[in-house]
């Protein structure tokens, strides 16, 4: 046997089986990196997200349940409600320590902030930018307080526990005017911000232009932090703030028009920067003689079959509602969508953060329905997302 | 100074390294994906201990199965003793050791990636425990096929008896 594969070796051209061997062990090394390369670079692109994924699955699993959500709405008071999130781990700690609608919010940034501490690399600017939406939010409810004259442990309530300038909070209640609190965010780009915006508010004296050149900030960093086309997680992230950027422009639109707003009354509140609708296509919308012609213009667009299907109903009942619940409807589906591409990249986080946040305001509704004059418990049901 | 090998069992020293190199690979990554994800769970919920633990140990099995075979060779290769393999028998060897090898490093990945996803699901869903084993295993079978021809490979191959 030996002498006859010996032999066969040797009419190939090989002096010895040694030589045919080395190059047999050499040949097997080859096809083993090649196999290595080939089975490491899908892998690769998952193993950053497998420990992230779990955290976020965990919290997926211990959000509200349908059964859960009817047990609150059906709750006899807010204490009682109260109660309920105290027997829940993540609630817990903020009910104990803040009013309801803030302890909420300070649930909401809690998990934004874990995934800005877990998410992978490529994804971490983008989770990071987003923690500025807390600072933004609280100047808001600063600015909004001092209008409505609330004093500062009623403003203070109104401000989430989060956000770089958490621990800044007690100059901003202090100031007593915008100018003031132009003084007290000195060093942060927001000053300048409200600066520049400054001469609209002092001729319209409405909190809106500020509220928006604040909005505009957030949303047009956003989208460009998040707009990395590192790989497809990226790009699905992008695709799923961006959609969330374009639903929320045609939602102001909308009302807008339907309240028979012009251009240039509109143009302040719309976020600029779009992604599937660029500026010349929401300026058409804008300039819409009204909403018929608006949504003739959302047809043409990449929107047109979330809203083509629900303009019978709209004429009939004239109500601009119908689109809102498609377009938060496609918002869904979106992240529905996202979660089963990519079930093992950035699937989960955007389907985490998207039930999060139904989930908080689900909680506020029941919240906000307990405090005032008893609403039925079906009519609370009615209004949950 | 020790005696010079012969070439037969020269190239059974190859296979045993194929076959507990590559297989242990497989196993090395998948069990990191599993156990990062394990770990994952656990911070959120230490009653998930037991069941990441469960989910992260079961990509260990290539790495048995390829250290069986590589011990096998060892021992009936003439490396630790006994008689020396002849050229074809050490050839025959590299082929076991690629076998379980190779199946052992596909298996595991695939496993490591589906225990990975089983730790995800019983995360958010205890009862999804019993689905998530049987998913689990299933990428088990690769390996077997490859450990199953390594020990033909070795019976029928003149190794194993030699």
């Amino acid at each position: 046997m030996e002498e006859s594969i010996t032999d066969l070796i040797t009419s190939f051209g090989f002096s010895s089986p040694e030589a045919f061997i080395a190059l047999l062990v050499v040949v097997l090394a080859v096809i083993g990196a090649i196999i290595v390369v080939i089975t490491f670079r899908p892998l690769m692109e998952y193993y950053p997200y497998t420990y992230p994924n779990s955290r976020v699955r965990a919290k997926i699993g211990k959000l509200f349940s349908e059964k859960q959500l009817t047990e609150l709405a059906e709750a006899e008071s807010l204490e009682e409600v109260q109660n309920y999130l105290r027997g829940t781990r993540d609630y817990a700690k903020f009910v104990d320590k803040y009013p309801i609608e803030q302890a909420l919010d300070a649930n909401l940034a809690e998990s934004y902030d874990l995934l800005a501490r877990i998410a992978p690399k490529t994804l971490k600017p983008t989770f990071e930018l987003m923690l500025d939406q807390w600072d933004i939010k609280n100047i808001k409810s600063v600015l909004i307080a001092k209008e409505a004259k609330l004093n500062e442990e009623e403003t203070r309530e109104l401000l989430v526990p989060y956000g770089a300038l958490k621990n800044d909070q007690d100059k901003l209640i202090e100031a007593d005017s915008v100018q003031e609190l132009i003084v007290a965010l000195e060093g942060t780009p927001y000053a300048k911000l409200l600066e520049d915006a400054l001469p609209d508010y002092n001729e319209n004296k409405t909190l809106l232009t500020l509220e928006s050149a604040l909005d505009n900030y957030y949303y047009d960093k956003l989208l460009v932090a998040s707009s990395s086309q590192e790989d497809d997680n990226t790009r699905m992230l992008h695709s799923y703030i961006g959609t969330k950027v374009d639903i929320e422009n045609i939602k102001i639109i909308m009302r807008a028009k339907a309240d028979g707003l012009s251009f240039e009354q509109i143009n302040p509140y719309v976020i600029n920067r779009g992604y599937r609708l660029r500026d010349w296509k929401l300026k058409e919308f804008m300039e819409s003689e009204d909403m018929n012609s608006l949504l003739s213009s959302i047809e043409s667009s990449d929107y047109g079959s979330v809203v083509a299907d629900h303009i019978p109903e709209y004429n009939q009942t004239q109500s601009i509602s119908v689109f809102d619940e498609a377009l938060d409807t496609y918002e869904r589906d979106t992240a529905k969508n996202i979660f089963r591409k990519k079930p093992f990249g950035i699937g989960p986080i955007v389907g985490f953060m998207y039930k999060k946040e139904i989930e908080i305001k689900n909680l506020k509704i029941i919240a906000r329905s307990k405090r005032g004059p008893i609403i039925p418990s079906s009519e609370i049901k009615e209004m949950l997302l | 100074m020790a005696a010079e090998l012969a070439l037969g069992s020269a190239l059974a020293a190859i296979g045993a390294g194929v076959a507990v190199g590559f297989a242990a690979l497989g196993s090395g990554i998948g069990q990191g994906i599993a156990s990062s994800a394990s770990v994952g769970a656990v911070a959120e919920d230490s009653s998930m201990f037991a069941q990441g633990l469960v989910f992260t140990a079961i990509p260990e099995t290539q790495a048995i199965y390829g250290f069986l075979i590589a011990i096998l060779l060892l021992v009936f290769s003439g490396i630790m003793g006994g008689n020396p393999l002849g050229v074809t028998s050490g050839l025959v060897a590299i082929g076991a050791g690629a076998a379980v090898g190779f199946g052992g490093l596909g298996s595991g990945m695939g496993q490591g990636i589906a225990s990975s996803a089983s730790v995800g699901a019983v995360v958010e869903e205890p009862s999804m425990f019993a689905q998530g084993l049987v998913f689990t295993a299933i990428p088990e079978t690769q390996a077997i096929y490859g450990f199953l021809i390594a020990i033909l490979l070795l019976v029928f191959g003149g190794i194993l008896g030699a």
